[in-house]
């Protein structure tokens, strides 16, 4: 799994574009040539984690399937929002495509390129272009660093070992998130929520990165500072044509940034539509009572309330058949034996459940 | 819990309690003159970002300010009686008994030692005088009431054996046990998801509608309360800028804070290209700014704001902290007023604390 050639399953590859020694222009330029290919390709993903016991801790009691057979790809320049309930296997999918898990099995190609079996000088290049953002603004610096220094180590890590100049770019970088230059020599302590998660982004961007996993950003922020991340996340967007996969649980969060989003449960993706698609015509009962539950800030209105019985059943032990069946409205027999598959219900709006084409709009009351 | 009481005036009246703290650093005002009232069976919903005071107000009227905190001013009035001349053995029969509060993290609160049925139980216990066995039945009684499957064995479970939204039913069923008057509802449901919070939403208004008991609902997210709340308290840097019926509040506010909150949040049923918001940061609350609180970041701003605003009706029942006229235009006074002219002109103003 180093320099070798890639395994045929892998598709298309185009090798050009992926050396890593190319200038920003050169890669822009390659950028240009294949804005309709998708960026990032995800194929039937799993991530598996074993739960041992037994009086050494060896012998192997069952697995979390966190993420289960998960599909999808990412167009250059589009935002897929992933939503889904606490555990259903967000995060772990994120860091399978961040490389900071090893999937149990299952693909992602980054431009026609597996991202399991790279060669050492393409692991580092596609370290550059795939970045993330994570959820909590207060674990993910590093104490003991300045921002200067947080902001500013994937540049000397990638050879801009002049001081200067990376300085230089580091305060370039503080502007363009909207983090005052002077700040420069600061620690994270010294900073608010809202200003560390714009470090935590300035840090993601350092190394003009094509693709960034967002997951959670904005979960731990103030309303009135959330909208200032927000807009930021999609200014950025624009100026640098990022690509981003934006995770998180705010359903009225994902929509707004996204251009498609993807739904999940216990492992499995869902739905996965056209993000507007998707919260006026939902074809999955799941992402129907999701949308429901959402409690909407306008007391003149009174929506459709879908109340879900009971809890999420454990991803170590998921229901038979249709994993949403033991808190489905609309189950029938065949949802307890039969998985359904995700499947094209028209359009390119996918779905997994047996009845989708049944699944009516959310109504008013 | 006497009847004659509860027919006449509101249940909870918080008169003016300033509840601060002496730290090191300086005096922390974390809630500082915050005035309200909750009628029996209302829900009043409190909002505001994280430090803005919301968790003091409760835990004041609980009384369960601990040092280097005090409450330093006010009243807090349930049912007429003051609460701040109460012993503390009186405190304790209080809370539980015609005040529960259920807190955002259960498990600080639920003993992880104990199980859940064995912790229910000793609530009742504490109020009624009942004996064990038929405390443990009002317990498993309570676990089915908030939508437990299962309650008897739910009922024998410890704690961490739960989910978080298992859990925060077992914290309402404690809480409900005692049929309590008022419950304060801290965050109730931002620790979990949307649909578990569905599900606890609609426990709440069951156990309203039943049993008639008020609420005071703490939350920062404004869909909540634009579903749950009957009024709305808007909080900021530990004052109230806005109160009024949960309607006026969302379809008419008008201090700059919450309008500002209300653009800036993404909605479903909206598309909108970018989103408004509201510059900078809540200030420190050891540097807080001379005059009105929001003026840094309050796009309205005149000179007069320098001078602590008035506290006045801009509607029938709806008050606003901020110097704009109800129709949103600079005061009589002028933008530019100063000094002592400004200050009469803000009492002047002021309407009276009821
Ligand atoms: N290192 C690990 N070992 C064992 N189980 C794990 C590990 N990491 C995650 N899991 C489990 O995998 C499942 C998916 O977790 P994940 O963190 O991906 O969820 P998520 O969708 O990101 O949830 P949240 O919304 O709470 O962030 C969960 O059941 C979780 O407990
Ligand atoms: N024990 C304490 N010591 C000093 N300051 C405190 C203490 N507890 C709370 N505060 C401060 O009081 C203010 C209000 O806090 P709180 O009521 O918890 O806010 P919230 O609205 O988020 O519930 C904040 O500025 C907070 O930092
Ligand atoms: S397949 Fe059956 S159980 Fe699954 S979502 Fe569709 S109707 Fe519900
Ligand atoms: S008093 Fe002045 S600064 Fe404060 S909210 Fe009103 S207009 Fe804005
Ligand atoms: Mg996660
Ligand atoms: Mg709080």
């Amino acid at each position: 799994m180093s320099d070798a050639a890639m395994a045929p399953s892998d598709g298309v590859v185009e090798g050009e574009q992926m050396s890593g020694g190319q200038t920003t222009e050169q890669r822009a330029a390659a950028r240009g040539g294949s804005a309709a290919a998708p960026l990032l390709e995800v194929d039937n993903l799993v991530k598996h984690f074993e739960i041992r016991g037994g009086l050494l801790g060896i012998s192997k009691l069952g697995a979390v399937r966190a993420v289960d057979g998960v599909s999808f790809s990412v167009t250059e320049g589009e935002t897929l929002g992933l939503v889904g309930e606490s555990g259903c296997g967000k995060t772990t999918l994120g860091k399978v495509i961040l490389r900071l898990l090893p999937p149990t099995a299952g693909s992602v190609n980054f431009e026609g390129k597996s991202l399991f079996d790279l060669s050492s000088r393409e692991l580092k290049a596609a370290r550059r272009d795939i970045q993330v953002v994570f959820q909590d603004p207060y674990a993910s610096l590093n104490p003991r660093m300045s921002v200067g220094e947080i902001v500013g180590e994937g540049l000397y890590v990638h050879g801009m070992t002049n001081k200067r100049e990376r300085e230089s770019a580091v305060r370039d970088l503080l502007k363009r998130v909207g983090l005052n230059q002077q700040h420069i020599h600061r620690y994270p302590h010294e900073f608010s929520g809202g200003q560390r998660q714009r470090i935590g982004i300035a840090r993601a961007l350092a190394l003009r990165p094509r693709f960034i996993v967002c997951d959670e950003p904005v979960s731990a922020l103030d309303v009135s500072i959330q909208s200032q991340v927000l807009n930021l996340l999609s200014d950025l967007q624009d100026e640098f044509q990022l690509t981003y996969l934006f995770i998180a649980h705010n359903l009225a969060v994902v929509k707004h940034l996204s251009t498609r989003v993807g739904v999940m449960y216990l492992g499995k993706l869902v739905e996965l539509s056209d993000a507007d698609e998707l919260y006026q015509a939902p074809a999955h009962p799941y992402t129907k009572a999701l949308l429901s539950a959402i409690p909407v800030p306008d007391p003149t209105v009174r929506r459709e309330r879908i109340v879900l019985k009971g809890d999420l059943p454990s991803p170590a032990n998921p229901p038979s058949g249709c994993r949403f069946h033991t808190r489905c409205p609309m189950a029938q027999e065949i949802c307890k034996v039969e998985e359904p598959p995700l499947r094209d219900v028209g359009g390119g709006h996918m779905s997994a459940c047996h009845f989708a084409e049944e699944v009516t709009p959310l109504g008013s009351e | 819990m006497t009847l004659t009481a509860r027919s006449t005036g509101p249940l909870l009246e918080i008169r003016g309690i300033k509840t601060h703290f002496f730290t090191q650093d300086g005096v922390v005002k974390a809630v500082d003159d915050v005035t309200f009232e909750i009628g029996h069976g209302q829900t009043l919903g409190v909002v505001g970002e994280s430090g803005c005071g919301k968790s003091i107000t409760s835990l004041s009227v609980m009384r369960l300010i601990e040092r280097p905190g005090r409450i330093v001013a006010g009243e807090i009035l349930l049912n007429g009686e003051n609460l701040l001349e109460k012993s503390d053995a009186d405190m304790r029969d209080i809370r539980g008994d015609q005040v529960s509060m259920i807190f955002q993290e259960p498990m600080t609160s639920l003993n992880p030692v104990f199980t859940c049925g064995d912790q229910i139980a000793e609530a009742v216990q504490q109020h009624t005088a009942v004996s064990r066995r038929e405390a443990w039945d009002r317990g498993v009684e309570m676990l089915r009431v908030v939508g437990i499957s299962d309650a008897k064995r739910r009922a024998s479970e410890h704690p961490h054996q739960l989910s978080g939204g298992m859990r925060q039913r077992v914290m309402i069923a404690m809480a409900l046990s005692t049929d309590p008057d008022l419950l304060i509802a801290d965050e109730p449901t931002t620790a979990l998801d949307v649909t578990i919070q569905a599900q606890i939403l609609e426990v709440m208004r069951e156990l309203r509608e039943k049993n008639r008991m008020a609420i005071m609902l703490i939350t920062h997210d404004l869909g909540v309360v634009a579903e749950m709340a009957d009024e709305v308290v808007v909080m900021y840097a530990g004052k109230v800028v806005e109160r009024s019926d949960v309607k006026t509040v969302f379809g008419s506010p008008h201090h700059p804070y919450t309008q500002g909150l209300l653009l800036s949040i993404p909605r479903l049923d909206e598309r909108r290209e970018r989103l408004q918001v509201i510059k900078g940061t809540v200030p420190s609350p050891l540097h807080l700014p001379e005059g009105c609180l929001f003026k840094r970041r309050c796009p309205h701003r005149m000179k007069v704001c320098d001078t602590p605003p008035p506290y006045q009706e801009v509607g029938p029942s709806h008050v606003s902290r901020c110097w704009l006229t109800p129709a949103g235009e600079a005061p009589d006074v002028g933008a530019d007023a100063t000094g002592p002219e400004a200050e009469q002109a803000a009492e002047a103003l002021t309407v009276a604390a009821r």
